[in-house]
């Protein structure tokens, strides 16, 4: 049976079980920044000297339970969606600074499983292949449901 | 090869040209489960859907097979592959970036103890030709395999974990054990003592041999489990600032070595055969 595009199918993920988990308490958001947004972030911000720099997906801290905790804590980020945004020649551009002129220590890249995603991977890489200068960069795929799928080094 | 690259095109172009030029291919992904036809965005490339769907091997073929057939119609075509850099299900050891150059350099001197029992089995050192061989094994050993893989390791890697720990001690030790194989190599030339080179070249291959295969399979993985994003960083970075301060020129000489050896060996070997039929 056809079931359309992943990235854009409509799926129902609502629990049909109640699941006891203990939600109460507040957390500490782990946001360090502003702006967020690629197009709007400057590459070359305080922010992201040596930092280990996180570009995520739009989707994934809503479908990531623990983003701000296991992944933002400690981080400077910038988001995008490699589906729908425009002006993605801006985006290599940006990441390439990062690695050139901020001297980032790290970037890691978290994506969602729909395909379209991987077109974020694929401007880091591009990215790595154009800078002089070279740094460890990590994808991380997220499922709809939440769960790391996988974590691999590019 | 024009049908190849060709494909290579559209295998890295957006979904909805593919289809807009094709509209066959849209058909075919449908029968694939491959709900492309109805996104209006259709930005995703063609590689990274047939990738991320995960097909079983033979699907995929059969899709790519018939894809291309779409778009070069009844020419014998190179089937197209994707490349599987980003499986989702990883197999086998998959290192760090910086980890992962420590496993590189160990490619090129495991391809010298390869070399090594080739090497001794017809060695005279009385010749020129034997003594250069030694020299320049003495300083590939010496010069790439210690001053610089074996001291990134000391000076970098192991300075993460407490040094105490059995198995760090013991890869101290191995490297110890190599340099004073190395050492006994070289007074043996000076003493035209071909039987010890030989020996200490065996002795040396036999060590480093094991000693790799605890690094590659053992300790690195157990070291890169335990890194966090920053130590990885940051390890990247002083091995890249330590190879910035080994002189190029004498590494590039080093893995000329190599090659060069590695072809007159092969050369020897077409002689031997040759001679033999």
């Amino acid at each position: 049976m056809m079931e359309g595009c992943p990235g854009s199918r409509m799926q129902d993920l609502r629990n049909k079980e109640e699941i006891s988990e203990d939600e109460s308490g507040k957390r500490k958001s782990q946001l360090g920044q502003w702006p967020i947004q690629l197009h709007l972030v400057s590459p070359v911000a305080p922010y992201y000297e040596k930092a280990d720099v996180l570009l995520t997906a739009d989707c994934v801290a809503y479908a990531l339970a623990d983003y701000h905790k296991d992944y933002l804590k400690g981080r400077s980020i910038a988001i995008a969606c490699p589906k729908l945004d425009e002006g993605q020649e801006d985006y290599l551009e940006k990441i390439r600074s990062w690695l050139e002129d901020s001297n980032i220590n790290t970037l890691t890249v978290m994506i969602m499983q729909v395909p379209c995603c991987m077109g974020l991977v694929g401007l880091a890489r591009q990215a790595l292949e154009i800078s002089k200068r070279k740094v460890p960069i990590k994808s991380i795929v997220i499922s709809l449901k939440g769960d790391i799928l996988s974590e691999e080094w590019i | 090869m024009e049908n190849k690259a060709g494909m290579e095109k559209y295998l890295n172009q957006g979904i909805k040209d593919v289809i807009l030029e094709f509209p066959e291919i849209g058909d075919i992904l449908n029968e694939y489960n491959i709900g492309c036809v109805t996104c209006n965005v259709g930005s995703c490339l063609l590689k990274d859907i047939v990738k991320i769907h995960a097909l079983p091997p033979e699907q995929e073929d059969e899709l790519l097979s018939r894809i291309a057939e779409i778009i070069y119609p009844g020419i014998a075509l190179v089937k197209p592959k994707i490349e599987k850099r980003h499986q989702y299900q990883p197999k086998g050891i998959k290192y760090s970036p910086p980890v992962r150059k420590l496993v590189d350099e160990h490619i090129l001197i495991k391809r010298w103890l390869a070399l090594i029992p080739r090497i001794t089995e017809k060695l005279d050192i009385q010749e020129n030709w034997g003594r250069e061989l030694i020299i320049n094994g003495i300083d590939f050993m010496r010069f790439y395999a210690d001053k610089f893989h074996h001291a990134k390791e000391e000076d970098i890697l192991f300075k993460y974990f407490n040094e105490n720990l059995d198995i760090i001690k013991s890869m101290y030790l191995d490297h110890e054990a190599g340099r004073s194989h190395v050492r006994a190599v070289a007074q043996a030339l000076e003493n035209k003592d071909k039987e010890a080179v030989v020996k200490h070249l065996i002795e040396y291959k036999n060590l480093l041999k094991e000693h790799i295969k605890k690094e590659d399979e053992i300790l690195y993985p157990w070291m890169d489990r335990g890194f966090s994003i920053k130590q990885i960083g940051e390890l990247f970075d002083k091995f890249n600032k330590a190879e910035e301060q080994m002189n190029k020129d004498i590494l590039e000489k080093l893995k000329r070595f190599i090659t060069k050896t590695e072809e007159q060996q092969m050369k020897r070997k077409r002689i031997k055969q040759e001679v033999l039929k």
